[in-house]
Order: structure tokens, then sequence, then C-alpha cells
């Protein structure tokens, strides 16, 4: 265990500052018609009609960073709730397969009927994460309670692996469409915009404030499912319940900016290093983690072969993994 | 009768464990669920607390169905201590008995002043109030019971289904365990027990309920129950029975 152990409100802030300055930095960073700190500052709340710095700040960047901490935020509350309602600490939007459906159904909908635009790509996207999903609790008998890890795993690789190989005949199929389900597979925030963020936030509020309310439940389903019960949790309202809240989340992220990995996966166990298990604590906590993560992977990817951009899926991953093998190593998961 | 099943069959994957049940749960009482391992105790136990839910019959709740009561409500009323219990990690004892207030707290599980006084009441009682402040994955064994025991008498609720309360726990905690359950059922609590020490049951308990393979043999006051033949017949023991020279209590002693 990594010993920072400050008090709750602490750690609040302390989260909070570091997402202010991670958001700051990446509104003037890596530009190509220069951008000053205090431009950045400028275009928030005194903009000058004339700069185009602080044109390109307030139109392209700010609309950026925010989708970014919305997803960030979206993406660890969307892992938390997994890993509460399975009691896998390997559950994830990643792991068990919603990425993967959701991939299948954007590029299935944006290849075969690309007239029916965002809001038809961003419903398949979330559709097919839940069918996914719906599959993967099947197989792996997650319902049934028990403590049948691997089997849920297992099915969510399974699942996963479908998904992607129906994927790339879709692509195939369909190759003219191809370089934009490509882009939107790894992950980037490059496209947004604040067209992206006007139809984003609403769900993202309506889903963090939903996680925010069965944070307390989460609590008692680590008790066990016989545990959870006997204090009165209606196990098959929460799991549904909380299965609809994972895909909101999950479905409004990746619908905006694609299938960022890892996330879901690492940000929760982050948390809990941080606040403890009580996920009253530790899922606020996780959101900010998540943004801050998501934002800070957003501007290296625009340096990394500057002027040219990386998706921000692949920094996570390069920050990700390696956490994710000291998490291993560290614990028996 | 408060708590009854009604021709209960229950069990797992359509396998009946519990057969056929007609029983009546003697209100105000400490009851002993007796049996073989194997016999359906548990089953019996959980398909009344609904952890299970019957293939057949009926559990009924002051005359109810218990499938018609809500969740918050049936666990203000019945408080289940199951067999096994997982081993949650990083979670501090008094946090673990706090949670058994959850069927009361009011909005996000805040915890009040009452339910502090019942908190710190119980973890008193049950002898574990040194070891608030550690984390329950690092206690013994009969340490762990106790903190999981607190939790379900956090729950404060007039009837008590308790499967193996004393595993784990060594002669004296048995003893003081025993004794607790005497004392919450003078402040006017139902409780059934599993219990695998017969000689237990026949001291400390009203109502001995004796199973086996999935049926009831026989049920009444200890005096009644405690017989060589159904030791012969249930346990396939042969065993005299004396009496407790303290309690004046039927006791067994096995030939």
């Amino acid at each position: 265990m990594i010993s920072i152990r400050l008090p709750f409100a602490g750690q609040c802030l302390a989260l909070v500052l570091l997402l202010l300055i991670f958001s700051w930095i990446s509104l003037f960073s890596w530009s190509v018609i220069a951008i000053t700190p205090m431009d950045a500052l400028h275009a928030l709340y005194n903009m000058n009609a004339e700069s185009i710095a602080q044109h390109i700040v307030h139109d392209l960047r700010l609309p950026r960073v925010l989708i970014g901490i919305m997803v960030g935020a979206n993406l660890a509350a969307a892992g938390v709730i997994m890993q509460g309602l399975t009691q896998n600490p390997l559950a994830s939007p990643s792991v068990l397969g919603i990425n993967a459906g959701a991939a299948l159904g954007m590029a299935t909908v944006s290849s075969i009927a690309p007239w029916f635009g965002l809001l038809g790509t961003s419903l398949a996207a979330i559709i097919g994460g839940g069918i996914a999903w719906a599959f993967v609790m099947l197989l792996g008998s997650a319902w049934r309670g028990g403590n049948e890890h691997g089997r849920l795993v297992l099915a969510g690789v399974a699942i996963s692996a479908l998904c992607a190989a129906l994927t790339k005949a879709v692509i195939i199929i369909a190759e003219d469409q191809a370089a934009g389900v490509l882009t939107w597979l790894a992950g980037s925030l490059t496209d947004a915009r604040w067209q992206t963020f006007d139809s984003f936030w609403p769900v993202c509020v309506i889903g963090l404030l939903g996680a925010m309310l069965i944070a307390p439940t989460l609590n008692l389903l680590q008790l066990g499912d016989d545990n959870a019960r006997n204090l009165g949790v209606s196990l098959m309202w929460v799991k549904l319940g909380g299965s609809f809240l994972v895909l909101l989340l999950v479905g409004s992220a990746i619908s905006s900016v694609g299938a960022i990995g890892f996330v879901g996966l690492l940000v929760p166990h982050m948390a809990r290093m941080l606040a403890g298990q009580d996920h009253r604590k530790f899922l606020p906590i996780a959101m900010m983690l998540g943004a801050c993560l998501v934002v800070l992977s957003d501007t290296i990817s625009r340096g990394i072969i500057y002027p040219a951009e990386t998706p921000a899926g692949a920094i996570l991953a390069l920050i990700g993994a390696p956490f994710f093998i000291y998490l291993v190593r560290k614990r028996t998961l | 009768m408060s708590l009854s099943t009604h021709n209960l069959s229950v069990g797992y994957h359509d396998k009946a464990i519990v057969k056929q049940v007609d029983l009546s749960i003697p209100e105000g009482k400490i009851i002993a669920l007796l049996g073989p391992n194997g016999c359906g105790k548990s089953t019996l136990l959980k398909a009344m607390a609904r952890i299970l839910s019957p293939m057949e019959g009926q559990v009924h709740w002051q005359g109810k169905n218990l499938h018609g009561i809500s969740s918050k409500k049936l666990a203000q009323q019945l408080a289940l201590l199951p067999q096994t219990q997982p081993i949650p990690e990083g979670i501090k004892v008094k946090d673990l008995v706090a949670y058994g207030r959850s069927p009361y707290t009011g909005f996000w599980g805040r915890i009040n002043r009452d339910d502090q006084v019942i908190i710190d009441n119980v973890m008193t009682e049950t002898g574990i109030i040194e070891l608030a402040d550690q984390l329950v994955s690092e206690l013994s064994g009969g340490q762990r019971q106790r903190v999981w025991l607190a939790m379900t008498l956090a729950q404060d609720t007039p009837y008590l289904l308790l499967d193996e309360p004393t595993t784990y726990m060594d002669l004296s905690h048995q003893v003081e365990l025993m004794h607790l359950l005497r004392k919450l059922n003078l402040q006017g609590k139902t409780i059934v027990t599993v219990l695998h020490d017969i000689n237990q049951a026949a001291r400390y308990c009203d109502y001995l309920i004796v199973m086996k393979q999935g049926e009831i043999v026989t049920q009444g006051m200890p005096e009644s129950v405690l017989t060589e033949t159904m030791l012969k017949d249930v346990f396939s023991l042969n065993a005299q029975i004396h009496q407790d020279p303290i309690a004046q209590t039927p006791m067994c002693v096995v030939e």
C-alpha cells in the first residue's frame, strides 16, 4: 500500500487542484499557433475576440478538456460499479466486453447505415455494449452469485474476441468508412467539440449522480450476496440498476471519444489505495483520478509526435500497463 | 406464530434438500436446529431468511408470504448469520459492524447517534470493542466470527437466525456466546440457531428441532427430544442420557 494517507477532504482538494492544473496545461500546450498560459486563462472569462490563440482555446481546447474530464470520470465510475456488482477486481468495460460490443455496434451502423449520423452511432454503441455485457453476465453466470471470478473474465475475453473479429469483418466490407472507425477504436479526443459536449454532459451528470447514489449499496455487496440480501439489499434491482448505469456511463463516454481502455480497470484500484474500501469515499476519488488521467494522457498524446497526434487511448495504455503489472505483483488481485 | 413454513421444499439446482417441511417457530424462545451434516439445517435457515427461494410451499412471516415483504422491511425483522462468511479486504471492524445498521440508515447510509449507541453496545457485548480499529481480514477465525455476529446483532431484529454461531470459537467464547443469546432472549428476541454440540443445545435452548434428510424428525422441549432412541435413529450414536449436574438439563454421553 502506498502510504499517502491524507484525510478524505484533503485528498479531494489535492485532486481538484491537480485536475485544474492538468486542464490548464492542456489548454495552452502543444499548439501550432503559439498560445501563452495567460491566453488560456483569458479565453475562459475575459475573451479577446481578436486573438486567434484565445479562439483556439475557447472553441477547440476547452470542449476537449471538458470532454476528457467527463470521459475519465465516467469510465472510472463505471469500473467501480462493475467491480462492485461482480465482486471481481478485473471487471471493467474493456475486460468484460462492453467496449468491444460498443465498437461493433458503432462500426456496424457507421459502415452499413452512415446516414444515421452521430445520434445513431451513439445509440448503436450503447446497444452493442449492452448486448455484449448481458452475454458476458449470462455466460459468466454472474447473476447467480458465487465466486466464479475466472468464468466471468473468460466470458468477457471470449465475447471481446468475437466482437473484435466481427468489427474487422464489418470494416473490410465497408472500406470507405474504415479510417473513421479505426480512429474511434483507438480512442481519441481529437474530434471533441462543443457539439459533442452538449449531447454528452446531461447523460454524464445523470450517470455520475446515479453512481454516487448506489455507492452505499456497493459497500454492502462487498460483504457477499447473502449478507447483502440479509441487510435489506434487493440484489436483482441493484444489479439491473447498476448495469443500466454502467451502460449509460460507458456508452456516452465511448460514443463521444471512442473505446478508451484501462481507465475503468485501473483507476478504481488506484482510488482504493488512496481512500480505502468505502465506496462513498473512493468513488468520487476515482472519478477525479480518472478525469486527471484522461486529461493528462490527452495532453501527452498531442506532444509525443508533435505536431501530429497519437490517440489518447494509446497513451493511457502506455501509462496503464506498467501500473497494472505493479498491481498484479503487489497483491493477489 | 410469526415465522412458519408450509409444505416448504427448498434446495439447490433442482435438488430439494429440505422436503415438504411444516414448521412453526415458537415465539420468544431460543430454538436449536439439530441434525447430522447435510440434513438441511442451513438450507432451512436460509429459506426462512429469504436467501433461498422455495421450490414448493411457502415461508410465512406474520401470516404473510415472506416473498411479498420489501427487502428493507424484512431486514428490520429477521437477521441471518450465515455459516461461511467471506473475508472482506480493507474493512475495519467498526465499519463492518456499522453495516449492520443499513436497514435503518437514512440517506446515503448515514449513521446517526442512536445507531452509534447500538453499534458500541453490540461490540461491547460480543467482546470486540478493543478490535474496533483493526482490519477484519487480520483477525483470527474466532474473532472474525464474533465481528460478524456483532454485525448481525446490530441489525437489532426481533428474530435472529444463526448458522453455527460458535464456529471457530474457543470454549470460553462459546459459553459467553450462549449466555449472550440467553440475555438477548430475555430482551424478547426469538433466536433460531444451528448447533452441533447437542449438550450445549439442551442446556441453553428452550426448544429443539431435530432434522434428518431434509425432514423434521422430532421437536419439543430438550427433556422430551433428547432420548437414546433419537440419538440412535438420527445420529447413529449409542449414547446414554444423564442429567447435567449443574443445570439439571438432559445431557448425552456417548458410549
